[in-house]
């Protein structure tokens, strides 16, 4: 069997006495998407925020790729391999698509004018097209200023702009905290097939959304807590909507034995 | 369930290309002060011909502005990147009174006018720091303000430093017919244009300003680019402060007020939004000019100078107005198209 990409073994997490996620074991396989549902309040942005280096947890331990790594801080994260969409995309309103996809990692001219700095803005702009191709997005011309844009397509800036940055990193992995939240049904349709093709391409994706009809789309497996522990890991070929909507609610028994009944 | 995606499918397709209307509406908004600064120039060619539309005055205008831009740049390259920087004329009359002190205690020109230099830059990282700590910068750069006047009184004994004479070849001197203090204006603002929009650490500095935790999600130390405006604003009230004091070759450690003013109304003339992350330079340089074209052309007229003040205060405030209506318009127009272009996909 393939390393898991990215796997969480034993995760605690408390909030001062609030015990947000208890024991959690988690991994998602290169190239694949696994849904993470729960009702709200149910520890999915904390475990979130976990793998991306946001938090860190109480108790248990982060691989990726097989390695034991410490995520002290998002950078760490991203340093192995590992990028966050936000619910709140976090754009740059003022400045162009193109912009807004290469900071932080620019291309500078080259001679005497790369020695002072000076960036070679139409170097960038093939490069961030061919990024955009070769994940089958378009979106508006890559000089338009983001605040001109549609939510669909500030949602798609916002997605290629993490999507690039794991691809760079080899097989990566991306985690999306309600994608299409504040989309329509079009665009959400275009997000989708971002997320499968991304998939293709290797890339192992954790999804947190409330929208089963779109887990039931893009995802491979889904990941289903409640009150911070996990009731069900199941590929979405080997259960039904109810058994999910079930797990999500409370109203269907874990999978797991938990430790209370152990005890 | 995991169905293939087509491969040629894009997942958004190419937006059709901006309404004209958006594009000029746009246009009004970014170009739209160098518009009005050509409107005033031909309206007072003809109200005060035939002295207004000479050479020789337009010297006088560019002159007149070069200092109020100077200070424009620090407050707008500031501004832009999210810091709003009250001490500028504190920095100008500090940097002014070390170079004052340096240059009667024997030392030469250009070795005083680079310390003169350092100590502006030197107040912006100290502002800088203490704003990092999660200060307010307006209340910060108000306490460095008044700090710096004093030390600069302090520095000059209660006195000035008068008789600098040696500094006029950047105060009073002029070069093919234009006063030196048009040349460093025009370098100042070059360098700093091709800084903001060409270099890495400039595009970085107005992504900061524009929206410092994607810069940050981003991988790039925002603190570092706030303090970095910081220096910059501190090393153009530096420049500020000499280039008044090699004008009137007397160093004093007044630190006027008026010149933030005059500097804001500049920058704010010019659209920069307090915001940050918006707006460009050569539109606060002609702020600036737009100021001094004003004072010009009524002062040859022989109206009164307060009415150039009561003047700018209303274009300023049309000019805000202006573009509250451009940018409503704006995004209705965007708006529309966005939910033409979602409804029209169903059908
Ligand atoms: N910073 C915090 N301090 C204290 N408690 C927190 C904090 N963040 C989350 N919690 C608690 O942890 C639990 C899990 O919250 P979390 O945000 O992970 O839920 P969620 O599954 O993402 O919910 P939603 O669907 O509403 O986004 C909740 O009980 C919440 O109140
Ligand atoms: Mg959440």
């Amino acid at each position: 069997m393939m390393t898991a990409a990215l796997r969480l073994t034993g995760i605690d997490m408390h909030y001062g006495y609030v015990r947000a996620l208890t024991g959690i074991d988690f991994h998602v396989q290169p190239g694949e998407v696994v849904g993470l549902l729960g009702d709200n309040g149910a520890g999915k942005s904390t475990l979130l925020k976990i793998m991306s280096g946001a938090h860190r947890p109480s108790g248990g331990t982060v691989e990726v790729h097989g390695r034991k790594v410490e995520l002290h801080e998002p950078s760490d994260a991203a340093r192995a391999g590992v990028q966050m969409v936000y619910q709140d995309l976090a754009l740059v309103d003022a400045q162009d698509i193109a912009t807004n996809l290469n900071i932080g990692r620019e291309i500078l001219r080259r001679g005497p004018l790369g020695w002072l700095g000076f960036v070679d803005h139409k170097a960038m702009r093939r490069r961030s097209e061919a990024e955009l191709d070769r994940l089958g997005v378009r979106t508006a011309p890559m000089t338009r200023p983001v605040e001109m844009l549609s939510g669909g397509q500030r949602q798609v800036v916002a997605l290629a702009r993490s999507a690039i940055r794991v691809a760079g990193a080899g097989q990566g992995v991306l985690l999306l905290d309600e994608p299409t939240a504040a989309l329509g049904y079009e665009q959400t349709k275009q997000v989708e097939a971002l997320i499968r093709r991304m998939a293709a391409e290797g890339v192992a994706i954790v999804l947190v959304t409330h929208n089963l009809p779109l887990c039931h789309e893009v995802a491979d497996r889904v990941v289903i807590l409640n009150r911070g522990v996990k009731v069900a890991d199941v590929r979405l070929d080997e259960t039904e909507n109810d058994h999910i909507v079930g797990w999500i609610t409370g109203a269907r028994p874990s999978q797991f034995v938990t430790r209370q009944e152990i005890s | 369930m995991t169905a293939a995606v087509p491969a040629t499918e894009a997942a958004v397709p190419a937006g059709r290309d901006m309404p004209r209307a958006v594009t000029l509406l746009v246009f009004a908004r970014d170009r739209g002060i160098f518009i009005l600064w050509g409107a005033i120039i031909l309206a007072f060619s003809f109200w005060c011909a035939p002295y207004f539309a000479t050479l020789d005055n337009a010297m006088l205008v560019a002159n007149a502005a070069a200092i109020t831009a100077i200070f424009a740049a620090g407050v707008g390259i500031g501004v832009m990147t999210g810091v709003l920087d009250l001490s500028l004329p504190g920095t100008a009359a500090f940097a002014a009174c070390v170079v004052g002190w340096l240059m009667t205690h024997g030392q030469p020109t250009w070795l005083s006018l680079t310390v003169g230099l350092l100590a502006g830059a030197v107040v912006g990282l100290v502002n800088g720091l203490i704003a990092l700590r999660g200060f307010n910068p307006i209340i910060v750069t108000i306490g460095t303000l008044s700090a710096l006047s004093g030390l600069a009184a302090v520095i000059a004994g209660g006195y000035t430093f008068p008789g600098l004479r040696s500094l006029q070849f950047m105060g009073t001197d002029r070069y093919v017919g234009v006063p030196a203090p048009v040349y460093i204006v025009a370098v100042l603002f070059l360098a700093g244009f091709l800084f903001l929009t060409r270099t890495r650490d400039g595009i970085r500095l107005m992504a900061v300003g524009g929206n410092a935790e994607a810069a940050r999600r981003s991988g790039i130390h925002s603190e570092r680019y706030r303090v970095l405006g910081f220096v910059i604003s501190g090393l153009c009230a530096a420049l500020g402060g000499l280039v008044s004091t090699a004008v009137t070759t007397e160093a004093t450690p007044e630190a006027s007020p008026g010149i933030i003013f005059n500097a804001l109304t500049a920058v704010a003339l010019a659209g920069v939004a307090l915001t940050g992350g918006r707006g460009s330079l050569p539109r606060v340089l002609v702020g600036a000019l737009i100021l001094a074209t004003i004072a010009n052309g009524l002062t040859i007229r022989g109206v009164q100078p307060y009415w150039a003040t009561v003047l700018t205060g209303v274009l300023l405030l049309g000019s805000l107005g202006l573009e509250r209506v451009i940018q409503r318009s704006v995004s209705n127009r965007l708006m529309a198209t966005a939910n033409l272009s979602v409804h029209s996909g169903k059908a």
